[in-house]
Parts: C-alpha cells; structure tokens; sequence
C-alpha cells in the first residue's frame, strides 16, 4: 500500500471535562485534496492542532509519511514538511510583508541561526520571498508592516506564509474565511492550482469550494467521523443532511 | 539536634503565615484582573508604620492592625483607581507603574519615619515565651502568627470556595469576559478583591513589624519572597499560596540555620526546579 | 537614504564624542563616560525587550558578578586586566547559562522570575561578606593595563570606553539585522506562528539571553574600571529596574534609544540630586510618567509630536 501522507489512529482530545475530538481515524494518501467539514464545534481545529502539533493529543497516533510524529514537538513536525495556515490569521503584524516571507522560507534551514550577516545579504532567500509575494498577488507591498493589511490580504498572506515554509503537506484552516466572493475566488483557484507533489488537507465552511477542490471528504459531527466519500457521496447522505440542516 | 529542627520548622511555619498574608493577596489580585502590583511590599511596609504609630499612640495592637490594614486601602484604592487603570493589561506597564509607586512610598516613609530598624510593640500577652507540647519553648508571638495565619487562610479558602461571591470570583479568574456577560458588576468585584488583598497587605505589616523590623528596604526583601511564593505556588491560586509559602518559609528557615551566608541561594532552588520540571508552579494554569 | 547620508549622522556623533575630553571638565567626561557603560547595559536589556519581547529585570546581576569577579582577581589575586576581564565576563555569561532557564516561561512569569533570580544574587553579594566583602564590596580596583598599555588617567579611559562601545554597537547593528535577529523579532510578533513554521522559539530565546547576558557582562567590566570599586547596589534591583527604564524611555527595538535613555535618567539622577535628597520618589514619578504619557520613549514621543506639529502647520 501507498505511504499516507497523514494517518491519524483514534485521535482523541479531551478539554478537562469536554471531548473535542473522539477517536478520529483518517488516512490521506499522498497528493490527495482531503476536505474537513462539519458544523461549528465539530472539533475540526483541534483535531487539526494535533494533527500539526499544536496541541497535545490526549490519545492516539500522529504519522506523517510514515513517521511516528504523536510525541514530536510542532516545529519538528514542521521540518518533516508540514505547512498550515490559522482559522484567524497569524501573520507577523509589526514585520513588514518580505520579513514575514523570509521567516517563512528558513524556518527549516540551518541559516536561521547566522548573527554575523545582515538579513539583506541573502539575496537568493529575498528574491524567493518576493516570488511568494507575486504569487498572491502582495508584491506591491513587499515593504509595508503586516498590519496595515486588509482581511482579505491578511489571508492571503496567511496562504503565502504557510506555501513558503516548503510544504509537503499542507493544512489549511478555513482559508476562505471571511473573504469577499471574487477573494474566494482567487484563493480557492491558488489552492486549486498547488502541484500535487503536496498533499492537503482543509477545513471549508463553504460548501461549494469544498465539494470543487476535494477528492474526498471527511465529515466531522460533535468531534467523531460520521462519514466519509467521495464530494457526490457525501452531498447526497441524509445524516450529513441531518447534521448540517436539521431534520427534514 | 532534632530540637533545632523542630524549632526551625516552627520558625519556617511562621514566616510562611506572614508570607501567605501577602502572598494570597498578590496572587488573587492577578488571578481576578490580571494585575501585577509590585507595591505590593510597599504596601506592607506603610501599613506596618501606619500600625506602628497608632499602636504606639492608642496603646492598642488590635487598632494598629486594622488601622494599618485599612489606610492600605485606602490608598491602594486610590492607585488602582487613578494610575494601575491606565494600564489595562499591560503586564510591562504595570510593573513599571507600581514600581515607581513603591520607591514613592518608600521615600515618603523613609522622611515619616527614618532609617532606622523600628519593632511595632508586641501586646503583653503576646510577649515572652510559652511551653509547647513535648516541652520546646517558643516565643509565643510567633506560635500565635502560626495560628493566625491558619484562621486567615481557612476563612479565604472558605469564602474562596464555598460562598457565592467566591464561586463568582473563581468563575472571574477562569475567564473574566464571561462573568461580565452574565450582568455582574465586575468593576465592583475587582474593587473588593482589591481592597483585600491591600487590607492584608498592610495587616501583614503590622503583624510582621511585630517579629522583623521595618526599615527601608525591607519592602523589597518581604516582596522578592512572596514573589518566589507566587511563582512556586502558581499565580492566580489560592491553594497555591498556601502550598508555596509553607515551602519558602521552611526552606528560608533552614537555609538561614544551615546555610546563614547563602540562605538566598536556598530560595534559587526550588525556583530552578521547577522551571525544569513545572513552569507554571505548583498550581499555576497554562495559560 | 544612500548609505552615506545614513553613516553621516553617526560621524557626527562620533567626532563630538571624540572631541568631548577637549570641550569639558572631568566630572562632565565621568558622567558621560558612565553614561556609555550603562547605556551598553540598557542595550543589552533592549536586546531581550526591544527585540525578542521578553522584560528581563535580573540583568543587573550579571553587571556586577562580571564586575566582581574582575575586581577580586585584579585586587586580590593580582591577575593581570588580559585575564581578568574576560574571566569577568565569563563568570557574566556562566551566569547568564543559569538564569536563562527562565526562558521556559513567557510574560509576567518571566519578569517575576528574573526578579526573583536578581535578588538572589544581590543577597549573596550582600551576605556572604566573608568573600564579596558586603557591603563595603571591593575596593582600590586599578586602571586596567595590557602589558606595557597601561590607561593613566580617566580621559584615556574614556577612550577606551568609547572604542569598545564603537565596537559593541557596530557588532550589535549587525546581529539585530542579521536572521538571528529576525528571527527573535517574529517570535516577539507571533510566537505560534514561529513553531509553526519551525522554529524551537525556546532555544533561540535561549541563546538571545545569553548574548545579552554576555553583553552585560561586558558592561560590567568597563563599569568596575570606571568606577574603581563594587558593592552590592551593582546588583541591586533599583539597577536592574532603572536600565530597563532607559531602554524605554530612549525607544525599545533601537539602538541608539538606550543610550539617549541613560543619558536622561543619569542626567536627570545627576541634577536631581544636588538639591533633593529624596531621589528615588524622583525616579518613581519619571517611571509613572513614563508609562503614563510616553510609552514608546522619548525617541516615539518626539516623532508624535513632530508628527502632531506638521499636520497643524500644513493645515
């Protein structure tokens, strides 16, 4: 069998007294479109923040490519590959639009760590930098703080955080969020057009987006997997009906 | 040898009474409004002066304590009201904030009352010695604080825990937003919470002026120990004030017994310790 | 802005520097010359605040156990300034080692801490007379010398000062500007961002506390010199608490904002002092004023100003 990208075992987080995720299993294969869904609550950020590491399971296995990842710290995971976005966007506000890329680009690298060199002598690491800005579109502002952003840009800088880090899984929380239709737009077509030497996974609210990009979904109901198929499988279930509409 | 022991158990217990006074005020005031109030011992040491003069002026060491407690209020109302509120949650600012107000206090009760190490006159019956059970003898001013300290924290933990006004106190740790959606007056809460943790601030002054001195800069010394109290204990926990000055009085206690020219270094221990194994103390709360 | 119109300024600065011993008296260059000392130890702070988010108030005592140690070996020992001085610093940075294990807390459990490590160490120097001489500290330090070098009197050591201090700013600019330096300032904006683009944000605060302590260190060294002698106030709180100060006032993240930072609050203890004795309710009401009216310095509250008196002129 073809290595998963993602292959997560009886998942379970427990908040004290509340289980936000009970024993979820998932597989993706590598190069796969996998899109989360479920109603709010569902527990499709937490299981994501222990998927990524930020959150410590309460039991279960993490793996990713195979590796056993459940007890590694999150940038170590990260340095097997894995890059995400945040369901409210976390970008570096007081840094301008180059730094926050350049962080992005040697997070995993070795030249993080140099003090005798100012940062404007690694021309290879800023014209990188300033590609992933064209690519959403933000070059323009490649020296404006973050935080005098729009929403909208705000996600897309997100988006070009997260591609930057040399992904070969990616997890994107709701990256339409918030966005006007022609964002959305942009942004779903971005996703759309990832080379798929990178594996995703995604949480969408919005079903149409969903249903456009993913190969298979997976829905999730009160922090447990109902179901999960193909778009055309999942839009046609009565439960997942149930679920999101309520009795009909 | 065992009897030293004991009596430094027994000395440790009763610094760690004091240091629970205004340790648990420090600790609830941050747990509740996200406040660090460094003046804290500053607190103590005006109140401590206060009660010293109306105890050398009535006579009475029982109006000296709540005179002392209750000037602290007062001014520690002030504070909060007119310069800790700016701050918002500004942890830098606050520190900054009410580490000028402490040297302010400082000076001002260095003008009122001078460098000298001043004693807040111990009550007849409090004075001597008395026979402990197995035949020790201990000062008995000491032994009281011990008791004094307990009944204080029993009634904290009781109001704490088990009344309404606790249980909304508590919910106001846990998440200050909530309580105030529920229509309480939070603003009041905070002001009587405040007021205290300032009440025992200055009570313990008085209480502590009784058995160490007062001079300039014993603020600071009595604050840095409470402070160690709070981080071992976990910020924002009763239990954890409770739990962490019975561990820095003992160990202060031993440490000045066994170790007089490196004492200080026993309360580096404990605070190295757990930042190996507990950052956020005892009790404390990720946060 | 061409790099020469950037460096102009600076030259500037230099050359008046340079020129001071000329134009002023010896209690003028000793206060100048202290300004420099504590200015390089508000920087090192700054490096923590300014830059990584973290108020460090135990930085003081890494000031004094460099200053010392270098002071014990040179009076004590006889141990010649080529080895005395950089066994303070050593002795600084070992330190440095230990504290920065508070590094595994963040906010205000990280400034009670450092609080609570600084006063340790000012209560050992205050109690363990038997070696830090106590309260009286350690006295008759001599001007430093390398071999036949030998600084004869306070101006030469004011050009020593400022030769090292030329030296640590330059080596500062470029570690602030370097991808170390980024990499603190994106933990200071956002530190789960960080992880999750994979950085161990602990070790690089880590090792950001011990350059900083190291620099302190530093300080400490240049300060002993000066100052011929050390006592426990070098390790004191109300030191630890004042340098942050001037970082703050001066502008945090800059690198000349601790240094117009202790210009004015050693200016101002200086004036201050000569007709009032109660100085530190002075300091009280500067920090309160601080906080109050001019949280991003003197440095941010000018540029408000300006910014403030433009817009009412071109109305």
């Amino acid at each position: 069998m073809a290595l998963s990208a993602i292959e997560v075992g009886d998942l379970t987080k427990d908040f004290g007294g509340l289980r936000a995720v009970d024993r979820v299993s998932l597989r993706v294969a590598a190069g796969e479109r996998r899109v989360l869904i479920g109603p709010n609550g569902a527990g499709k950020t937490t299981l994501f923040h222990c998927i990524t590491g930020t959150l410590r399971t309460s039991a279960g296995r993490v793996s990713l490519f195979g590796r056993d990842v459940t007890h590694l710290a999150e940038h170590r995971r990260t340095a097997l590959g894995m890059g995400r976005t945040f369901q409210i966007s976390n970008v570096f506000t007081d840094l301008s639009l180059l730094e926050n890329l350049v962080l992005a680009i040697i997070g995993t690298d070795r030249r993080k760590w140099v003090m005798h060199r100012s940062v404007g002598t690694f021309e290879a690491v800023r014209a990188k930098a300033r590609e992933g800005l064209e690519l959403v579109a933000l070059a323009h502002r490649a020296n404006d703080a973050a935080k005098f952003l729009s929403y909208g840009e705000r996600r897309q800088l997100e988006l070009a955080l997260a591609l930057n880090s040399d992904p070969r899984v990616l997890f994107l929380d709701e990256p339409c969020a918030g966005l006007s239709p022609s964002e959305r737009h942009s942004i779903s077509r971005m996703i759309g057009e990832l080379p798929r030497d990178i594996t995703v996974l995604m949480i969408e609210h919005d079903m149409d987006v969903a249903l456009r990009l993913a190969d298979r979904v997976t829905v999730l109901h009160r922090g447990r997997v109902i179901l999960e198929g193909t778009p055309t499988e999942v839009q046609t279930n009565p439960e997942v009906r149930e679920v999101y509409f309520g009795r009909v | 040898m065992t009897t030293s022991a004991i009596l430094q158990a027994i000395n440790g217990t009763s610094l760690a009474a004091l240091l629970f006074l205004l340790a648990s005020g420090f600790t609830l005031t941050f747990g509740l409004m996200r406040v660090v109030n460094m003046a804290h011992g500053a607190y103590y040491l005006l109140g401590g002066y206060i009660g010293l003069s109306l105890a050398e002026r009535t006579g009475s060491f029982a109006v000296a304590i709540v005179g002392g407690g209750a000037s602290i209020v007062v001014l520690g109302y002030l504070i909060d009201r007119f310069l800790i509120r700016h701050t918002g949650d500004n942890h830098l600012a606050q520190v900054l904030l009410t580490v000028g107000v402490a040297f302010i206090i400082g000076d001002v009760a260095l003008a009122m009352w001078g460098g000298d190490a001043l004693k807040v006159p111990v009550p007849p019956f409090l004075r001597g010695a008395m026979e402990l059970p197995g035949g020790l003898v201990y000062p008995t001013y000491r032994f009281v604080l011990i008791l004094f300290g307990v009944f204080v924290g029993a009634v904290l933990w009781i109001l704490y825990r088990k009344t309404q006004i606790g249980a909304v106190v508590r919910a106001g740790v846990d998440d200050r937003e909530q309580v105030s959606a529920t229509g309480i007056n939070v603003d009041r809460l905070f002001v009587l919470v405040s007021a205290v943790a300032s009440f025992l601030a200055g009570m313990a002054g008085v209480v502590g002026g009784a058995f160490l001195a007062l001079y300039p800069g014993a603020e600071w010394e009595i604050l840095v120990v409470a402070l160690v109290v709070v981080i071992v204990g976990g910020l924002g926990s009763l239990e954890g004030a409770m739990v962490g000055a019975l561990i820095v009085g003992l160990l202060d206690a031993y440490g000045r017994w066994l170790l007089p020219e490196f004492s200080y270094f026993v309360l580096f221990g404990p605070m190295a310790v757990l930042l190996l194994v507990r950052p956020r103390g005892i009790f404390g709360r990720a946060s | 802005m061409p790099k020469a119109a950037r460096i102009l300024p600076a030259l500037v600065v230099l050359a008046a520097a340079v020129l001071l011993p000329r134009v002023v008296g010896p209690f003028w260059l000793g206060l100048v010359t202290q300004m420099y000392v504590f200015g390089l130890l508000a920087l090192s702070v700054d490096l923590l605040l300014g830059h990584a988010g973290l108020f460090s108030l135990c930085h003081a005592s890494f000031f004094a156990v460099s200053a010392y140690t270098t002071a014990i070996l040179q009076v004590r020992h006889a141990v010649p300034t080529a080895l005395a001085a950089p066994a303070g610093i050593l002795a600084g940075t070992i330190l440095g080692l230990v504290f920065g294990l508070a590094v595994r807390t963040r906010g205000v459990y990280f400034i009670l801490i450092t609080i609570a490590f600084g006063y340790v160490v000012w209560g050992v120097a205050h109690r363990w007379s038997s070696f830090t001489g106590g309260d009286n500290g350690v006295t008759n330090v001599p001007f430093p010398a390398l071999g036949t070098l030998r600084v004869e009197s306070p101006t030469e050591y004011y050009y020593l000062v400022l030769a090292v201090l030329v030296l640590c700013t330059i080596g500062y600019r470029v570690l602030v500007a370097s991808p170390f330096g980024l990499t603190l300032r994106g933990i200071k904006a956002s530190e789960t961002r960080m992880r999750s683009l994979g950085y161990h944000s602990d070790l690089h605060l880590y090792v950001a506390f011990v350059v900083s302590a190291a620099l302190a260190s530093l300080a400490g060294v240049l300060y002993v010199y000066y100052n011929r002698f050390v006592n426990p106030v070098a390790a004191s709180f109300p030191i630890s608490v004042e340098v942050a100060l001037m970082a703050i006032v001066g502008g945090t993240g800059t690198i000349v904002g601790p240094f117009i930072g202790s210009g004015i609050i050693l200016g101002l203890r200086n004036w201050v002092s000569s007709f009032f004795e109660l100085y530190a309710s002075v300091m009280g009401l500067v920090f309160i004023g601080v906080v109050l009216w001019a949280p991003d310095g003197v440095v941010g509250l000018v540029v408000r100003l300006w910014a403030r008196a433009v817009k009412a002129w071109t109305r």
